[in-house]
């Protein structure tokens, strides 16, 4: 434990240093003392927890032997993790030698031996997806610097160290640069965030080359940053890709919430200690990675995660992933909206097929000490066709097998779809989401999630819904006729017309003072909407006065004006800033400036009165 | 090592399940003793990319015998195989989704000659004549590497869209190539450099044989489109009769040329023999859910072979009467060849 500590200590003055020739003397007293010490309080709090776990590993391997508890267990451990033939692919790839690079000096030989020999002997799959090739490429460039001149006979794919590595630095730059100008193609994921973030922080503890180590260090900060401007309360909030049913629903379970947690300091409660909350095994202990790593989140990037004391609209341009087929380019622009305020999240994607499979389009998120803290509406779209986009395989068995992996795909009652007869249009705290439905489509219905614990839930002969929680407000509109199906933690919310869709509002006892005063606010305005023909229009002004005119396939028109996608920067908030394609990320705290230049590999940080 | 055992108990019941019989095994030709079928599987039932795979990649079952086994990639997501056959070497290339693999040692030992520019490999097309020309076709276009895989480019000119589920090499002339492409079929004259999109008249193409006797006569199948063909070499095409506009995933045709088979997603087994001009149904399995691959054996048009989506290899001896479960239940199987 001690030898540990102090060898962690020593890595991170030697990474001081390092940093010092690549950052400007400001960044050098960027995290005070007391954010840095009770960060180091939640990262030694996991590794210890991490280290109680019996499940097998390599992030229990990783944090037992860190933590010096039950060495012989841990090694019998990952013993059987290098012998099992089983198991293999790029997670292998990746957390094999995170484990082996910051453990050698604790493993006998005979199991270097082994881990050496899985890289030589083991089919380890690069995988279809983007976080797939994350987790290859990072776990091949660092085994093939670890283990360099050596010829092809020594590794897995028949490639010599110096091609494993060529081709890893070559992939991984490229990632980098396309994840800096044009997104991610799975963007903003609750699940795969930790899939990017952990190689990324173990590229940055052990890269050799200052280049690569000091990128993986501004792609962290990059999707730390991400996370960030969209957080509230470890809830990451608005649209995603890949997000999984549970993690819908009930926000703080996703993954990405114990990051949170370890790097932001919310929630203020440890996740895995209450069962409603509890982080799925999957992925969850990886953040053992990130708390024995020696990468430190900037003081800038904490407060962009924390400082809800004004409210902000926050857009984002992201990509799809790559379409294969019945696509007229490659990766199409995602763009994001988001309005953050200190109780709640309004937030969304502009609809359509973005993603496949595990589209979360738009919710509301609010801050509550209960689980199941959103609200959203989907129209649970499935179709071979969609799959067969993204994925090369026959279309007809595709929905097939993809309900096999995702268990839901296929589900009429799922809590996850993209679906090409969705749109939305938002502005502010203020959202139309619009449906028109094929009238051959696979599910004719549209479904709206309302957790059972809202403190109210009020049925109003004008037709709207309003919802409290706790002092945030809620005000839902249906177009359309609708039921009320009770579920065991939810009233799912069903309408079955197919030219459909809802407006809502959301407000909090700040920006409004009573419920009721909200609720009487509200109500002074009715959506109109013309659905004549093959028209879908709804006109509606906002309770702040605004006027949104939304025509499905059409315009989304704010007071009169046109919206034009077109014009959405990288990143355009007032905690960061980027124009798409630039490579070049700026981000603040309203005091100082950080900036991440991708073309030229360099991290400055200045007081913004300096700039 | 219990995981171990398990693992193995769990490899066997699902290779031996659908074992073909005593007798029906010992109707093999003598002239093909010694030969082995190779069996390439894409996936199994209930896997998950990025987890566990079990039964994946290359299987071997020798001749007479009766046990698929693994030989290469329990791990790798496989679309296809694709052989060379020098006069006194043999060069095995395995479609994979994570590249293109090559054994120069009668599957032994595997290189992957791709890099990340390729991304999945779905077919490969080996050059018959030189060793050094190779044909993949991509997700994103049709790539030609003409110093045996060492570099690649990519070859679309003239092509609209960029997935290309098959490259094909015509059977009398190398430098023809057949492109199985999204939205249409496409033919080059200069190996690769060009290509012209044949007019098929299908919107997402799913399958396409050329006659091995006959080589103007060509067949192809769509997804919800049925299957058309062309007698003059792909300059015009007809819909074939008799057959619904199903999705089409598979077709072969004898090497003798006189009897086609196609099979698709819950369409069984179809048959002609005047060229794809007609069509009937020659068996239907209500288990099969669709059929991704057809082997007709090369010295006896009535041996057939089909791999299906998910309920592994049927085999028929007798020209398709009656069939037999023919192992890797569970398994995707994509293609299937007999090769020394």
């Amino acid at each position: 434990m001690g030898e540990v500590k102090t060898s962690m200590v020593g890595r991170a003055f030697l990474l001081l240093i390092v940093m010092a020739g690549s950052v400007s003397d400001h960044s050098m007293a960027q995290t005070s003392l007391t954010t840095e010490s009770r960060f180091e309080q939640r990262r030694q709090r996991l590794i210890d927890v991490v280290s109680q776990e019996r499940d097998r590993g390599f992030f229990t391997v990783a944090a037992k032997l860190s933590a010096g508890r039950d060495k012989d267990f841990a090694l019998a451990m990952l013993d059987s993790l290098t012998t099992d033939e089983s198991i293999g692919g790029m997670f292998y790839a990746y957390s094999a030698i995170g484990t082996y690079l910051r453990l050698w000096n604790q493993l006998p030989d005979s199991l270097v031996r082994k881990l050496r020999q899985a890289y030589r002997e083991r089919t380890m799959y690069r995988g279809d997806t983007e976080n797939h090739w994350v987790a290859y490429y990072t776990g091949l460039y660092l085994a093939a610097q670890t283990w360099p001149n050596e010829d092809r006979s020594q590794w897995f794919n028949g490639k010599s160290s110096m091609e494993n590595f060529k081709e890893s630095e070559e992939w991984l730059n490229r990632w980098m640069s396309t994840t800096a100008t044009i997104g991610q193609g799975e963007f903003d994921s609750p699940t795969y965030f930790i899939v990017f973030m952990t190689p990324m922080l173990t590229l940055f503890d052990f890269a050799k080359d200052p280049v690569m180590k000091r990128k993986a260090q501004m792609t962290a900060d990059l999707l730390f940053a991400d996370f960030a401007a969209e957080h509230l309360n470890g809830n990451y909030c608005g649209g995603h890709s890949r997000d999984y049913p549970d993690d819908i629903v009930n926000p703080l379970s996703a993954p990405a919430a114990l990051w949170a947690w370890l790097y932001f300091g919310e929630p203020n409660m440890e996740l895995w200690q209450e069962s409603r909350y509890r982080p799925r095994y999957r992925g969850g202990w990886e953040t053992v990675f990130g708390a024995m790593s020696s990468y430190r989140l900037p003081d800038v990037i904490h407060t962009m995660a924390t400082d809800r004391s004004k409210a902000y609209v926050h857009t984002e341009t992201k990509r799809t992933r790559n379409v294969i087929r019945f696509g007229q380019e490659k990766n199409p622009p995602v763009y994001k909206y988001t309005y953050m305020t200190h109780d709640y999240a309004l937030g969304s994607l502009q609809g359509g097929i973005l993603q496949p499979i595990q589209q979360h389009t738009w919710d509301v998120t609010y801050r509550s000490d209960k689980p199941n803290n959103t609200i959203f509406t989907l129209h649970p779209f499935y179709s071979g066709r969609e799959l067969a986009m993204f994925f090369p395989e026959e279309q007809k068995f595709l929905a097939d097998e993809v309900d096999r992996y995702h268990l839901v795909y296929t589900d009429p009652n799922k809590w996850n779809s993209s679906s090409p007869y969705e749109q939305t249009f938002q502005h502010k705290n203020a959202i139309i989401v619009l449906y028109s439905i094929d009238k051959n489509a696979n599910h004719q219905h549209i479904d709206g999630f309302f957790p059972k614990n809202l403190d109210e839930r009020i049925e109003h002969s004008s037709g709207w819904i309003f919802c409290r929680a706790g002092s945030v407000y809620v005000a839902f509109f249906p177009l359309r006729p609708y039921q009320w199906i009770e579920e065991k933690v939810d009233w799912r919310w069903r309408s079955t017309a197919l030219k459909n869709g809802i407006v809502l509002e959301v407000g909090s006892s700040d920006e409004d003072g009573t419920f009721e005063a909200f609720r009487n606010h509200v109500m002074q305005s009715k959506p109109a909407m013309n659905s004549s023909g093959n028209d879908l229009i709804v006109n509606y002004e906002t309770r702040r006065g605004d006027v949104m005119k939304f025509t499905f396939d059409g315009k989304r028109r704010l007071n009169g004006k046109a919206i034009d996608f077109k014009t959405y920067k990288f990143f355009n908030g007032p905690f960061i800033q980027s124009e798409r394609g630039s490579g070049i990320i700026r981000m603040t705290d309203g005091k100082k400036v950080r900036e991440l230049n991708f073309k030229k590999a360099t991290i400055k940080e200045w007081q913004r009165s300096q700039n | 090592m219990a995981a171990i055992t398990k693992l193995v108990l769990v490899a066997a019941l699902v290779l031996l399940a659908g074992m073909p019989s005593a007798a029906f095994q010992q109707e093999h030709q003598e002239k093909d003793q010694g030969k082995n079928y190779y069996a390439v599987v894409f996936l199994n039932r209930g896997s998950l990319t990025g987890g566990t795979q079990r039964n994946v990649g290359l299987f071997k079952r020798p001749l007479g015998d009766t046990i698929w086994t693994n030989i290469y990639g329990r791990n790798l997501l496989s679309f296809g195989l694709g052989i060379w056959e020098g006069k006194s070497s043999r060069r095995h290339y395995m479609a994979v989704g994570n590249g293109l693999h090559q054994s120069v040692d009668g599957t032994k030992s595997w290189r992957i000659l791709t890099d990340w520019h390729t991304e999945e490999i779905l077919s490969v097309a080996p050059d018959p004549i030189d060793s050094a020309v190779i044909y993949v076709s991509t997700p994103f276009g049709v790539f030609k590497s003409i110093d045996e895989g060492r570099h690649w480019e990519k070859k679309m000119s003239g092509m609209k869209k960029w997935f290309v589920k098959k490259v094909v090499i015509d059977v009398n002339n190398r430098q023809k190539l057949f492109a199985v492409a999204e939205e249409d079929v496409y033919r080059s004259t200069d190996s690769g450099e060009h290509w012209e999109p044949l007019h098929a008249g299908l919107t997402d193409v799913q399958s396409f044989a050329q006659d091995p006797a006959f080589p103007q006569h060509l067949l192809t199948g769509g997804e919800d489109n049925g299957i058309r063909l062309s007698l003059d070499g792909g300059g015009t095409w007809q819909a074939a009769r008799g057959v619904p506009k199903a999705s089409f995933y598979a077709i072969a045709i004898s090497p003798d040329g006189h009897t086609a088979y196609a099979g698709g997603f819950k369409t069984g087994l179809w048959t002609s023999t005047d060229d794809g001009v007609s069509w009937k149904l020659l068996w239907q399995n209500p288990d099969i859910e669709a059929i991704s691959t057809i082997y007709v054996h090369k010295n006896d048009s009535s041996h057939l072979m089909i791999g299906t989506s998910g309920q592994g290899i049927y085999e028929s001896l007798d020209a398709g009467k009656t069939w037999r479960s023919a192992g890797l239940q569970g398994c995707q199987v994509r293609q299937i060849e007999l090769y020394p």
